[in-house]
């Protein structure tokens, strides 16, 4: 009977799944998340089940590390008797919060071309006998589809196990309860907001900005959401502190974040006068977000979608003779090789025009920016001249942070395939034996980050400090930053975008925690020792033997590899279980 | 000249093409015939020098391509079967990064790139990202990618797939003049009849082997037929007419 019940109800949804309203709704839906635009990039398309599962990761992770805080017996060992479950807890909601819109954003972010049926889709689908707006409802529903089931992805494994984490100091289940609906409900309704307000940005850019036009800005504004993600995530540290003050500053309203945290601490009872106000703006922001994305959506569907077959899909702008003569200047003076002049543009390009390159390398600047304004705030911290700022290991550490992070970030994003099908080109016509794609990748590394280490550390230390220290700090900067540059390049072989995406490997774990150990070094010790060297420069010689070790184990390195090792490569093999010795070769 | 010696080809233990051999001499264009799964690509992959044989060798001059494959492909012109480009640089970038990987003069590049683009029609869309570009467009940018340094061997992998009539016919011709200026052509194709009127020689080639080689007169004398004709009769034991009415049928058919 149930058995029968059950198939006659999956008969019914299949049969309306093959409906062409629905069939639409779940080609929409695969689009969103398997790409759309021009580019038929395989580079980071990733199955619909492993991104939900990487979307989920992180509020799991988080949820578990924080059974260290919670469990009662550490607690006990701690000392920390009665415990306000609440109040402890309110950091750590903050950041769930933070954490659901910051992914929930991003996915916005990253699927932004996607999200409007394009070109293709009008191709394929306006010449069949279907109404346009039925394609627009069907794109307007796999979107709410997708926006509610990112929603649910991102907050799952936090509203299951943040309840239980903080509930398990408490004996009565209906504070468990409380606790996880409020908490769902917050983290829930704020990454619907942020996929709104993502949406309402792309939508109100549609709506107003002609489509070439349109299409142009498109990159920069992904560019801004992504910095402006990467610093409400930043906030996660510092808004809690300021709650506790009271006044609490008045900007504090301006972070979508806090409103929501707001909203949960008023349902349960606990807001104090400034959450209590701040809670207030958070339901009429997301119905705000939600019908301005709607209304722009529409707009932008009549603008762009509608009238795509009338709109050229080719857009032809020269480039500017400034870019030509720098183009001319690098070649004359640091790009030698046919090969090098040829990847030095290919790169850049790359970087500048490829979606996926773009957005992570503008998250690692969004997260530079973001590390290096919390220094210069924390030098004018009890600072009590602008001179006496400048010469703190915080104001001092600014080039190196910056400088870190963009030459990992640079060496990460090399490894991200571009294109791979076309990759051809660069197969036949590069010599394998010959290798230069360590000196390209050194290149365009110093091009990126020297030009403006010298621009801006040199004048500023110069004007604030004399040119004595200018010299000095700049000079440590750029020694550090070639170093640098050496060390994460060694025994790289291939042409920057051309390789499949690196294999796993056993050393991966190290080489992150690598990572971090070098941010420590470069850009806290170095900076710490510095301040104290400035005032007795000759301290600063000191630095030369580390200096030279670190400049020679990479040139170690280099000339210890064997042939096999510097060959040109475009295909990341896996690591080998079983390897044959060949002892008779 | 050039020569493939015995190639053979295997993924895994699965002949993709077995003992081929022929001779291209300059001034020749060769076309190069199969059904799908015929071997052709394979073969076109281990002229360019993309994949090594597993038995067998291509000489250029008497030398194994495989010792020198720089200095090969620099007289090698290439278009390959599919146009994957890079969809986010514009195709006058693309041309200028080709040129620069082949080692071009910078000034006669540009040059170079601004005449070709202008005879192939592409001249106006030269700014616009390949990404926007039609099949066809992009079939012409890797043409000109492949002529622009005047090399010595051309190889063309379905050269004509997209293009317009115009485009299509204007590269016939030019084939046909590349080979009367000595320059070596092995030109690949579905089409028969562009074979017919481009290539002076053919090479037909059935599961990964060689099955006639001559020139396009030759092959039609001995069965006393046309190349279409006599293609289907070593290629294909399939009564096309047949099928083609079959279709008809199936399209007229209903569910119960």
């Amino acid at each position: 009977m149930i058995a029968e019940a059950i198939d006659a109800v999956l008969f019914r949804w299949e049969k309306r799944r093959q409906r062409p309203f629905w069939r639409m709704v779940y080609l929409f839906a695969a689009r969103i998340f398997r790409g759309g635009g021009d580019s038929d990039a395989e580079g980071l398309d990733l199955g619909i089940g492993l991104v939900l599962t990487l979307l989920a990761m992180p509020g799991g992770f988080v949820s578990i590390l924080l059974l260290n805080k919670y469990g009662t017996f550490l607690q006990w060992l701690r000392g920390q008797a009665n415990v306000d479950p609440l109040l402890v807890a309110l950091p750590d909601e903050y950041f769930f919060i933070v954490l659901s819109m910051t992914v929930t954003g991003a996915v916005a972010v990253w699927r932004w071309d996607a999200i409007f049926p394009d070109r293709r889709d009008y191709m394929n689908l306006v010449p069949l006998p279907i109404s346009t707006r039925t394609i627009f409802l069907a794109n307007l529903v796999a979107v709410l589809f997708l926006v509610g089931l990112v929603a649910i992805d991102v907050n799952a494994a936090s509203c299951l196990l943040f309840p239980v984490v903080v509930g398990a100091t408490q004996s009565k289940f209906l504070f468990f309860l409380k606790f996880a609906v409020v908490h769902a409900l917050g983290v829930l309704l704020a990454s619907v907001f942020a996929f709104f307000a993502v949406f309402s940005v792309i939508g109100l850019l549609m709506a107003v900005l002609p489509p070439r036009t349109f299409r142009r800005i498109s990159a920069y504004m992904r560019g801004v959401v992504v910095v402006c993600l990467v610093a409400l995530l930043c906030t996660s540290f510092a808004v809690p502190q300021v709650l506790r003050y009271m006044p609490a500053p008045r900007w504090i309203a301006l972070i979508p974040s806090c409103w929501f945290l707001g909203l949960c601490q008023s349902l349960r009872g606990r807001a104090g006068p400034v959450l209590t106000e701040l809670s207030a703006f958070a339901l009429p922001a997301l119905a705000i977000a939600a019908l301005v994305a709607l209304c722009t959506y529409v707009l932008g569907y009549q603008r762009h979608f509608v009238r795509i077959a009338e709109i050229a899909d080719t857009s032809a702008i020269a480039p500017s003779p400034r870019t030509s003569r720098m183009g001319a200047l690098l070649d004359r003076l640091a790009l030698r090789t046919p090969f090098q002049k040829a990847g030095f543009r290919f790169v850049g390009k790359t970087l500048l025009r490829s979606e996926t390159h773009r957005l992570v390398l503008t998250a690692v600047g969004g997260l530079a920016l973001v590390l290096a304004s919390q220094a210069l705030m924390d030098a004018f911290e009890g600072a009590k001249s602008l001179r006496q700022a400048a010469l703190s290991a915080d104001a001092l550490s600014i080039p190196f942070i910056l400088s870190f992070l963009i030459i990992v970030g640079l060496r990460m994003v090399f490894e991200i395939p571009a294109e791979l099908r076309s990759n051809w080109i660069f197969q036949l016509m590069v010599d394998p034996e010959r290798q230069e794609c360590e000196g390209l990748a050194r290149r365009v590394i110093l091009i990126l980050v020297l030009p403006w280490l010298l621009a801006i550390s040199l004048p500023v230390y110069a004007y604030l400090e004399g040119w004595k220290v200018a010299v000095l700090h700049t000079l440590l900067a750029i020694t550090w930053a070639v170093l640098l540059t050496n060390i994460v390049l060694i025994r790289f072989r291939k042409i920057p975008f051309t390789c499949t995406l690196p294999v796993f490997k056993q050393h991966s774990f190290v080489t992150l925690l690598s990572c971090c150990f070098g941010f420590l070094l470069y850009a806290v010790s170095t900076p710490e020792f510095e301040s104290s060297a400035l005032p007795e420069p000759v301290r600063m010689l000191s630095l030369v033997p580390a200096a030279a070790a670190l400049w020679f184990i990479p040139h170690y390195l280099g000339k210890s590899a064997n042939e096999i090792e510097r060959r040109l490569i475009f295909e990341e093999s896996p690591t080998q279980t079983i390897q044959a010795l060949r002892l008779s070769d | 000249m050039l020569e493939a010696v015995h190639l053979t080809k295997r993924y895994a233990s699965l002949p993709a093409v077995q003992e081929l051999s022929f001779t291209l001499r300059p001034g020749q264009v060769l076309g190069c015939l199969g059904p799908n799964g015929s071997g052709k690509s394979t073969t076109v992959k281990m002229l360019t020098g993309l994949l090594q044989p597993t038995r067998g060798v291509v000489r250029f001059d008497g030398h194994n391509i495989q010792e020198d494959l720089t200095a090969y492909r620099k007289l090698l012109g290439y278009v390959p079967e599919e146009a994957h480009l890079y969809p986010y640089l514009t195709g006058w970038e693309y041309l200028e990064l080709i040129g620069t990987l082949r080692g071009m003069d910078r000034r006669d590049l540009a040059k170079k790139i601004d005449s070709l683009l202008q005879l192939f029609s592409l001249h106006p869309s030269r700014h616009a990202s390949i990404g926007s570009y039609s099949k066809g467009m992009r079939q012409r940018i890797l043409l000109i990618a492949a002529i622009m340094d005047d090399p010595e061997i051309f190889i063309f992998d379905e050269p004509l797939s997209g293009l317009d009539v115009t485009s299509a016919l204007i590269f016939k011709n030019l084939v046909q003049t590349l080979g009367q200026q000595g320059k070596l052509v092995f030109y690949c194709s579905h089409v028969l009849e562009v074979v017919e009127k481009v290539c002076s020689d053919v090479l037909i080639l059935r599961k990964g082997v060689v099955i006639a080689q001559d020139s396009v007169e030759n092959i039609g004398h001995i069965l006393g037929q046309s190349l279409e004709n006599t293609f289907l009769h070593l290629v294909d034991d399939v009564d096309t007419m047949s099928v083609a009415r079959d279709i008809v049928t199936v399209m007229k058919t209903k569910a119960a």
